[in-house]
Order: C-alpha cells, then structure tokens, then sequence
C-alpha cells in the first residue's frame, strides 16, 4: 500500500500550512459530512458539527501519530465524537427516521458489506460482521450509522431494551474475537 | 463502580462509546473516565480502530460551500484577535535599546524575503533534568511581557555549553492551541529559531547548533513570539513578539 497523502497533509497543518489544510479540506470533508449527517440528521447541525471538526483538526494535527491510525479513521473519530456530543433529540423515543440511511441498514441487504469490503481492513470487518446472527449485525450497524442509543434502537427494532442490548453486547465481543483472530 | 479492576466492564464500556450508543450523562462520564485511565483510552481507541472501516464505508455529502468559508473566518479571525505584530513595528525594535536599526532592517528582510522559502521546522526540545544549582559562566535572559513587565521566562546556557535551558515562569506563558518559539536576535541579522518552548514547568533544555559562546557571540536580546502548533512554518517569526528581554553574559 502506498503512503497515503493525508499523512504528508497534516504534518504540514501541524506546521500551519494552510494551502495544505485547505487540500485536506477538499479531499476529506464529503466524507466527514456524510458521517455527522448521519448522527445528527440535521444539515444546519451537521455544518456546525463539521465547522468545529476542521477547526479542531487545524488545532491538533501535531498530536497526529500516523503509526497509531489511518488520517482517515482519526479525523472520522473526531467527527463521530463530537457529533455524538452534540446530540441533543427533543424526544430520544421518537426517531426521525432518515428512511434512505435505516432502511438500507435495516434490509439486512449487501449494501452496507459490500461497500466495506474495498478496503482491505473493511474486508476482514465485512467477514466478521458477515459471521453475527442478522439481528445483532443489524443493531450494530444501526448504532454506528445512524447514531443510535440503546432506547433509540429498541424502537426502531421493536424490541425490549433489554433484547436490544444484549444483541449488541454479544455482537460487539463475537466481533472482537473474529477480528482477533483474522 | 469499579472501573480498574475489571477489564471485562472497560472492554464493554469501550466497546458501547466507540460504537455511539452511551448518550448524554452516561456518555459524559464515560469521557471522564477515558481522560484519567490511560487503560480504558487505549480500549477505546482500539475500539475505534476495529470499527473505522464502517465511518470510512459511510456516503459522501458535499458540504455546502459555507461551511470552508465559516472555517477560514474563524482561522482568520483568530489570527487578527491577537495584538498587530510587533515584528513589524520598527519603533518596538528601537525601544528595546539593545539593537541598532541593523536588527530592524535584517528584520525587514527576514519578513520580506526569508519568510516565504521552505519550512523549516524548529527543533525539539531533548531532555529535561534540573542542572547544577552552581551559577557557573552564563548567558541569562529573563523574558517579559513588554506590556506589564511581568517576568514569564528564563533562559540560560552555560558559557561553552550547546544547551539552553528554559524554564516557563508563569504558566500563563502559554497560549492554548498555539506555540511559544524562542528566537536569538543577533545584531544585523535576521532572527534565529532557538526552538519551541516547551510547556513543561520545569528547567528544560533546547538544543544548540555551537557552543554557546559561539552561537549567542552577537546576540543582545532574545524574543518569543507566538506561532502555529509546533513553530513556526517558515523558519521566520509569523506571528506577533508576546515577550522580550536582554541576554546578558554573567561572567
């Protein structure tokens, strides 16, 4: 696998470049868009979300270490987060579905595997996930692209809360060891 | 709850954060375990790590064209909130007395002309450790906010020493997000990287290219001026001179 540019990107950032920022901006943030819109559902929060995000990544690629995560996965993380921080649903039970995002999850289909698997670590996710029971493969995947809680879920899969834990809690350690092993 | 002893409930608890299903309290105090156990921010970041693939698998959405430019303002805006550089006042390089209008006009050119070449980064602090209490052949240099004259740091290098030791007085040196660099001002020459300085509270030493009495031979005065995490880009200052002080030979 060749170097990723990203790498090269944010050093300069941490050395306040800012023509390098403005390329990294360019390159990353459809992707960094499409994951707070997901979580948030909302576009005017999502920009906010996604304003903060570059502002902070601006700020901290010095603490950048390119052995610990692809500049991808880390800039993801710091979307994810800070858009589940900024979750704020009036009413947690009520889910205003994205019906596109769930329903694509929910169908249980190849989609959202299929896309996993271009890369060569979403290969060995795609196979791991492919080897959960459906019903905690779906929980998973719910949670992690829509933002999800556990009562959230529970909802959206009418099923006791209780149920709906136990799936993820099972799916996320049977996950852990295939991923170990692969 | 005890979090230390049991590895399974960290697993499982890095396991729910990374995945995004804690919400609110429980999320936030999760967060605050994460930033005192070092085991549990592992647990999650490789957490993190296993599930990546799926955040970078996820669609992409053009961000509207607003949000680079809210971006650019911010980074602008950050830019003009602190004071109009001093590197550029001439009358700030007379009034420090110690120089010449030769520094004033290397500094000219080192704005003008140096500024733009390759970066260049500064060099990293080495090690820490407290040096001899004895007070041998020294450069000194006490480094003050021009603006209150309060003290912020200390600088000093053993006469035929290749360190320079730094020492942060105030903790209120520091400026969040950014960098202190310190720099030499050698008589009719542009100014010379010395490195970043280090936020730690204790004596730590910057290293130097010769001997100390090489390297400081023209040197009146030392400034620290406020730049881009890890210094500045260009091998010039970029930012504006936060503080000032004379380097003197004690021997």
């Amino acid at each position: 696998m060749g170097a990723d540019p990203l790498v090269a990107l944010l050093g300069a950032c941490a050395h306040g470049d800012r023509t390098a920022f403005e390329q990294l901006y360019r390159q990353t943030s459809a992707k960094l868009f499409g994951i707070a819109l997901r979580i948030v559902r909302q576009e005017g929060l999502a920009e906010d979300v996604l304003q903060e995000c570059y502002i902070r990544i601006w700020n901290r690629a010095g603490d950048y270490r390119e052995g610990l995560a692809a500049p991808m996965t880390w800039m993801a993380s710091i979307v994810r987060n800070r858009s589940l921080d900024w979750l704020r649903r009036a009413n947690p039970e009520v889910i205003d579905v994205d019906g596109e995002i769930i329903e694509g999850v929910a169908s249980d289909g190849p989609g959202p595997l299929a896309a996993l698997e271009q890369s060569r670590d979403g290969a060995a996710l795609a196979r791991c996930l492919g080897e959960l029971e459906s019903k905690q493969r779906q929980a998973i995947l719910l949670a992690f692209h829509g933002g999800l809680s556990h009562s959230e879920l529970a909802a959206q899969l009418r099923q006791p809360l209780g149920t709906v834990k136990t799936w993820v809690r099972r799916g996320l350690a049977r996950l852990k060891t295939c991923l170990g092993k692969a | 709850m005890d979090l230390r002893g049991n590895p399974d409930l960290q697993q499982r608890l890095a396991a729910e954060f990374a995945l995004g299903t804690l919400r609110g309290r429980a999320r936030r105090r999760l967060q605050r375990w994460i930033a005192q156990e070092s085991a549990l921010a592992d647990a999650v970041r490789d957490w993190e790590l296993r599930l990546a693939p799926l955040a970078a698998a996820a669609i992409p959405v053009q961000p509207p064209a607003r949000v680079w430019r809210a971006i650019e303002e911010r980074l602008e805006g950050g830019r003009s909130a602190t004071p109009p550089g001093l590197w550029a006042n001439l009358a700030f390089w007379r009034n420090l007395g110690l120089v010449a209008s030769g520094v004033a006009a290397g500094l000219l050119v080192a704005i003008g002309v140096i500024a733009p070449k390759a970066p260049d980064p500064a060099p990293q602090p080495v090690v820490v450790r407290v040096p001899s209490s004895e007070m041998a052949a020294s450069y000194l240099a006490v480094l003050a906010d021009p603006k209150t004259q309060k003290p912020m740091l200390i600088v000093s290098a053993g006469r035929s020493s290749n360190e320079l030791w730094v020492k942060t007085l105030d903790p209120a040196a520091h400026v969040p997000d950014r960098s202190l660099e310190l720099w030499a001002l050698p008589a009719g020459q542009p100014p010379k990287s010395l490195g970043v300085v280090p936020r730690s509270e204790k004596m730590t030493a910057l290293k130097l290219v010769a001997a100390a009495d090489q390297a400081f031979a023209e040197v009146a005065a030392l400034a620290v001026s406020l730049e881009p995490p890890g210094g500045s880009p260009t091998g010039a200052p970029t930012g504006p001179v936060l503080y000032t002080g004379a380097f003197l030979k004690y021997w």
